[in-house]
C-alpha cells in the first residue's frame, strides 16, 4: 500500500477525505481529467496546476502503443515525461482494447487483439498490463478486468465477473512496485446485485489499497446505474477510496458522492468542449448557437476561471465556429468547472452543509423543480432531503 | 498621427526605437505574430503577454467575413473582443483577397471577388477597407494597395504601383479616426528600383505616420529581396517606422534590421510549429524526426521559455506525431523565440555584436549565404569573423 486515506467529514454516506498518494495529497471527492496520450488536449501542465487539478488519468493502451512503456520508463516514468508533478492514475488498457478494436477477443489468458500499428495479433495479459503500468509509474494502477457493457445480458456477465477475480490475483502477483504504486481492483458483475456482491466480497478479501466500480457509464439506464453504485459503496470498506470509472456528468458525480463514492474520471468535459459546449450551473451552454454571436457575458458569470474572467461568449462563439482555439478555451473552462465542483463537494461535506450544496446545485440545474426521478430516488437512499428543489 | 517614434540607439542603418501606440509602447525592431481570426492559434492572451508579445496582426479579410467588422465594432472593437490589451495592427484585406480567392479581379474601383460565403460578387474598395478597419479599431491600419507578386514582370507592376498611390489618397480621405489609428502606406513597385523610388517619394509626400514595404516575401530570390529593402529603407524618412510585410525567417529579420527596418509579421513561426518544426539558434529542429524519440534535452537549452523549461524533445516528439497539443507547445516556443530575437535586436543594436553571434550559431561552418554577406556589406556590419570565405 502506498496511500493514506483519511476521512475528514461526512454526511450520511457521503465523505470528504484526504487521499495521500506518493506524488500528491488529494482531497476527495475528486474528478480526474483524462490525459489520454500523456497530455490533456489543449492545456499545459502549468494551466492544469492553475485550475487545481490533483490527479490525471493516463490511458495505458495509448501510451503503450506510443511512445511505449519501455521508453517512458527509460525516460524516468510518465510524471517526468509529461512534466506533471502531481498524481497520476493509469487504467489497465483493457477497456480501450475492447471498445476500440475490432477482433478483440477475451480468453482466460487475456485480451487478444489486432495491433492497430501493424495488424499482427497481440495479447494483453494481466501480467503484461501490470508490467506496462509498473514502467509508466503512476501513483494508482488498475487491475486488468474482464469488462462487459451493462447493456449486455446473459452468462457472459457472470463469466466476466469471476474472471475479473481470477485476473486480479494474477495482477497482484505480477505487481513489482507495491510500495510506490497502488493497485486498485475493479468491481464487475453488470447490473446483477448478486454478481456485484460476490465480486465486492472477493476483492475486499484481497485487501487492496482501493476499489473501483467498473462496467458502468456505458449506456445503462440511470435507475440501474445509481443502484449499482449504491450497492457497491455500501459494501466496500469505509477506509479505502472508491472510484466510479467513466463518470461523468456533473449531476452523476453529485449523486455518486452522496452515495459514498470518492473518485471519478471522464472524457466528457474536454470532449464536449471540442464540440463547442461549455459546462455551466444550469447544465450546458452551446457556444456555436447563433444566440451567442453578440452575447457579451462570460460563459458563466459565477465562474472565477481565466476564460470567464477574460473572454466573452461572443468571442468564443466566433472561435468555435472557426478555430481550434475555441475548444482550447472551453476545455480550460470545463475542467475548471469540474474541479471546482470537486472542491465544492469536498468543502461542503467537511463544513457540514452538504445537503444545502446539493439542493443549490439541483435548483440551478432544474429551476422548474423537474429533478429526474432517478436522482430523487438516489438522494432518498443517500438520506438527503431535496424536497425543497423538487416540484413533485 | 497617433503614434510617437523615438530612436534610442543606432548602428549604421540599424536602429532601436520606442514606438508608442495608443494601446502600447513597443520596442523595435519587433516581430508581430499573426492572429488571423482574432486569435493566435494555440495561445491564450495571458500566454502572449507572458512571452512579451507587443503587437499582433489581425487579418481584416477573415474578420470582416466572420464575425464581421460591424459586430466587432458593436462589441467595442477588436481589442476588447479578443481580450488583448496591447497593440494591434490590421492589414487592408487586399492580400488575402488576391491570394486566397479565385476570380478576384482588380480594377480602379477596387478588388472584386466572389464571396466565399455565398458566391456572390463583392467589391472591396479603398474606402470600404478603411471603414472596416476603422470599425475593428486597431492601432495601425494599412492602406489598400494593389499588390502584385514579385515573380511577375511587365507593365502590370507599374500599373499597380501608380494605382497604389491613387488608392492611398482614397484611403486617407476615408479614414475617420486619424487621432486613434495610424494609417500606413505600402511601397509597391516590384523589383524595379525606378518604380520603387517613385512610390516611396509619392508616399512620403503624403506624410503618413508610417510606411510598409510590400510585395516582397512572395518567392523572389533573396538577392533581389534585400536590395529592395535596402533601397526603400534608405529613402524612407528616418523618424517614422518601417514595416517589411510578410517577413519572416529569423535570418531575414536580422538582415532587414541591419538595413534599417523596424517591424515584421509572418505566419511562419506558428505555421511551422503545426508541422512539428521548432525554431532554434542553429536553424530548425524537426520534432517529428525519429532521432527525437528519446532525446531528453529541451528544444533549445539556451531558451528560457515555459516549454523549454518544462518539456523534453522526447515528449514533444510523442505529441507532434499524435496530438494537437504538440503544435500548441511548439507555437508557444516559436513565438517566444521570435520575440526574444526582437528583444535581442533592440538591446544589442548599439553594440553591433549580435549579428555575428546569430550568424555563427546558424552557420557554424562559416557558410553564410552570399546574399547575407552582400546585405551586411551595405549595412556596414563586419561579419568577416563568422564567414569562412
Amino acid at each position: 500500500m502506498a496511500l493514506r486515506f483519511e476521512v475528514l467529514g461526512r454526511f450520511n454516506r457521503a465523505r470528504a477525505a484526504q487521499l495521500t498518494l506518493p506524488h500528491f495529497a488529494c482531497q476527495t471527492p475528486l474528478f480526474m481529467p483524462v490525459g489520454t496520450q500523456g497530455t490533456i488536449k489543449g492545456l499545459t501542465t502549468d494551466q492544469l496546476e492553475e485550475i487545481g487539478c490533483q490527479i490525471i488519468l493516463g490511458n495505458t493502451y495509448h501510451l503503450a502503443l506510443r511512445p511505449t512503456s519501455e521508453l517512458i520508463d527509460e525516460l524516468g516514468g510518465l510524471h517526468k515525461f509529461m512534466n506533471w508533478p502531481r498524481a497520476l492514475l493509469t487504467d489497465s488498457g483493457g477497456f480501450q482494447m475492447v471498445s476500440l478494436l475490432h477482433l478483440a477477443d477475451i480468453t482466460e489468458k487475456g485480451v487478444t487483439f489486432q495491433s492497430p500499428v501493424d495488424g499482427k495479433p497481440m495479447l494483453l495479459t494481466p501480467e503484461e498490463s501490470i508490467q506496462i503500468q509498473n514502467r509508466i509509474g503512476a501513483d494508482i494502477i488498475m487491475a486488468l478486468d474482464d469488462v462487459v457493457r451493462t447493456t449486455i445480458t446473459g452468462p457472459r456477465i457472470e463469466e466476466a465477473m469471476y474472471r475479473t477475480l481470477r485476473w486480479v490475483d494474477r495482477c497482484i502477483a505480477a505487481h513489482k512496485r507495491p510500495h510506490e504504486q497502488n493497485l486498485f481492483g475493479i468491481v464487475q458483475g453488470g447490473l446483477d446485485p448478486v454478481l456485484r456482491d460476490i465480486c465486492v466480497r472477493g476483492l475486499v478479501d484481497r485487501n487492496l489499497p482501493g476499489y473501483a466500480i467498473g462496467g458502468l457509464a456505458g449506456g445503462e439506464d440511470k435507475d440501474s446505474f445509481w443502484r449499482v453504485v449504491a450497492q457497491c459503496t455500501a459494501a466496500l470498506p469505509e477506509d479505502k477510496p472508491r472510484y466510479v470509472m467513466g463518470v461523468g456528468y456533473p449531476l452523476d458525480i453529485v449523486v455518486c458522492s452522496a452515495l459514498g463514492a470518492d473518485m471519478y474520471d471522464c472524457v466528457y468535459p474536454t470532449r464536449t468542449a471540442r464540440f463547442g459546449t461549455a459546462l455551466v450551473p444550469e447544465g450546458v451552454l452551446k457556444l456555436k448557437h447563433n444566440a451567442m454571436v453578440n452575447d457579451t457575458r462570460p460563459i458563466d458569470p459565477t465562474c472565477a476561471c481565466m476564460v470567464c474572467k477574460n473572454y466573452t461568449r461572443a468571442y468564443i462563439h466566433c472561435l468555435v465556429t472557426k478555430d481550434a482555439m475555441g475548444s482550447q478555451l472551453l476545455s480550460y473552462h470545463n475542467l475548471y468547472y469540474m474541479l471546482q465542483l470537486s472542491r465544492n463537494l469536498h468543502s461542503s461535506i467537511v463544513e457540514g452543509r452538504f445537503p444545502e450544496f446539493v439542493c443549490d446545485f439541483l435548483q440551478k440545474m432544474f429551476p422548474k423543480g423537474d429533478v429526474p426521478e432517478w436522482v430523487c430516488n438516489a438522494m432518498d437512499v443517500a438520506g438527503i432531503d431535496i424536497s425543497s428543489c423538487c416540484s413533485s
